[in-house]
């Protein structure tokens, strides 16, 4: 029995480590492979920041703070467009994130297995993935054509709209994860729904509504086409949000592509200033996660 | 019974330290289950059960997964009412009242009949803030008293000494031990007259489970508990009197020492000495 089982145990050891070699040869490829992708997407990712950078810095000076934009060859600034940005970014998410914490509340806590809370679901997932412009043609169309001009309420308005998904998603899915027994036990001690929602839940899922809201800020903050449509652009300093304001994505958007090289310059900035301004969104949003933890 | 109930309202007032343990030996019914059928949709899950939890005593309630011990525990407080399709039939009386009745207050039956579930379940908030919470919702109180509150609750539930110096850090950072010990703490700074404990051992470490049960056989003297629990020697520690649920049917009910030496019924000798469950 041992002098037939021999031959065949070597035999056995010399096919495995031939399947050793091929195992060895298949990971290396694999691993170059996937290294090389990521090399390639690093690349791209890094030329980007690279050229941003060079020439962003380049343009960068205090007059672009302190300066509206002014017609080619006057030395103009970014001011209006930053504060235009400032005032659409913050008034858009003031307003769309607490409907949006009321509709993803809703969604977890009210409309388990009900028809209109899928049908609501639905309608927030296709608006979470629609394209922007086509939010700026809808709020042209509700908030714009109507009232015959360009606004910056209008802009909120269409900031809004695109903040409203992120938040009723990022808050459904916070509050889901919540165990039963935490809701169980604020019940048990006899408190109504309403406030086992609003003092065990909320507090529970903070950390991710809160980093939910500053990733839609992130995102707003640099969107260009609901704009368009909606707050327009101006070239004049004004905080009115009746008339026509300024933002950075719309400034950029007019001002690469003009002749002129000192607009191009200032648009460069400006990607430089949306860039950094969402940088440092989400690495507020990285600690105010971890500090939950 | 209607003398009990005055007492108990307003006994906890005096914290509980001065009062007297007079009725616990006889014994009076707290909670009479009469009659007793529960149903999760179609599945009958409990039959006819009929139990009365004697005043100020432990009442065990033992039996293999799926009897229908916990499902019990969660007809006392209602619990049941939070998912559709679930309904009990019959009459649970506590001070001659129906509480399955649709028409009674919920959360006034919850400030009653408190609960201690299986995991701890810590609230994300402060250690302060946790016992202050459910005593909130069913009173107002000032700074003082209710300072005093968190104190007489944390030092009854064996804890004041170790979270004295804490109390505003966040009850998430306690050990599993100490975070039962809170829920416990929260569960009694209610006041409640009953409490109901689900398996509150059995996500705890040996020492842990010995200090929560140190702690029902102190309780006892203030409140009427009920227990669910897998663990058989836990039961004959801490319960005066044991049920043993089978199959959605109460099968035995009697003094722990009887149900643990000479049981009347098979089933509960077969299950309390190991042969099957």
């Amino acid at each position: 029995m041992s002098s037939t089982s021999v031959p065949g145990a070597a035999k056995n050891i010399a096919a495995s480590v031939g399947l050793g070699k091929r195992r060895y040869r298949t990971n290396t490829i694999v691993k170059v492979l996937c290294v090389a992708a990521t090399a390639l997407a690093l690349v791209f990712l890094a030329s980007i920041l690279f050229t941003l950078l060079i020439r962003g810095f380049a343009g960068l000076s205090l007059t672009v703070f302190t300066t509206s934009t002014l017609p080619p060859g006057s030395h103009g600034g970014l001011l209006n467009a930053i504060i235009g940005s400032l005032i659409q970014t913050t008034i858009g998410t003031l307003v769309g994130t607490p409907i949006g914490l009321m509709v993803g509340t809703y969604l977890s806590e009210y409309a388990l297995g009900s028809k209109l809370g899928d049908a609501v679901r639905f309608v927030s997932d296709v608006l979470l993935s629609a394209p922007s412009i086509l939010i700026g043609l809808f709020v042209y169309a509700v908030a714009v054509a109507p009232f015959g001009g360009f606004t910056g309420i209008a802009g909120c308005i269409a900031l809004a709209v695109i903040v409203i998904p992120i938040v009723v998603r990022t808050t459904e899915d916070m509050l889901r994860l919540i165990p039963v027994a935490l809701r169980e036990a604020a019940m048990a001690l006899g408190a109504p729904k309403w406030k086992m929602i609003v003092l065990v839940c909320y507090p529970a899922a903070k950390q991710g509504i809160v980093t939910g809201v500053l990733l839609a800020v992130a995102r707003v903050a640099g969107e260009t086409a609901p704009l368009l449509f909606t707050s327009l652009g101006n070239l004049n300093w004004s905080t009115n949000l009746t008339k026509p304001m300024a933002s950075l994505p719309v400034t950029i958007y007019q001002y690469a592509g003009s002749a002129f090289e000192d607009w191009v310059q200032l648009a460069w900035v400006g990607a430089l200033l949306i860039t950094f301004g969402v940088l440092a969104i989400n690495i507020i949003a990285r600690f105010v996660l971890r500090d939950g933890k | 019974m209607s003398t009990t109930t005055s007492d108990a309202v307003t006994g906890p007032a005096t914290h509980g330290s001065v009062q007297v343990r007079a009725s616990s030996a006889i014994g009076e019914p707290r909670i009479e289950i009469r009659d007793l059928d529960f149903y999760y949709g179609a599945h009958k899950a409990l039959k006819k059960i009929n139990l009365i939890f004697p005043e100020k005593q432990v009442t065990g309630m033992i039996g293999p997964s799926g009897c229908g011990k916990s499902t019990l525990l969660r007809v006392l407080n209602r619990m049941y009412d939070l998912y559709p399709g679930q309904r009990a039939e019959g009459q649970v009386l506590m001070d001659g009242q129906n509480i399955i009745d649709p028409k009674v207050d919920l959360n006034a039956l919850r400030a009653r009949v408190g609960m201690v579930f299986q995991k701890p379940t810590p609230f994300p908030m402060s250690i302060y803030d946790n016992i202050a919470f459910g005593v909130k919702l069913h009173e107002k109180l000032s700074k003082a008293a209710m300072d005093e509150r968190v104190e007489w609750s944390l030092t009854r539930a064996a804890l004041w000494t170790e979270v004295k110096d804490r109390l505003s850090t966040s009850a998430m950072g306690m050990s599993g031990g100490q975070q039962q010990r809170l829920c416990i703490a929260r569960t009694i700074a209610v006041r409640p007259e009953v409490i109901l404990l689900d398996e509150p051992t059995s996500a705890l470490d040996p020492i842990s489970t010995l200090k929560v049960e140190e702690l029902v056989d102190e309780l006892k003297n203030d409140f009427t508990i009920a227990i669910v629990t897998h663990n058989m020697q836990q039961a004959a520690r801490v319960a005066d009197q044991v049920a043993f649920f089978y199959l959605g049917e109460m099968v035995e009910v009697g003094p722990a020492e009887q149900i643990f030496t000479a049981p009347k019924e098979k089933r509960t000798e077969e299950y309390v000495t190991g042969r099957f469950g």
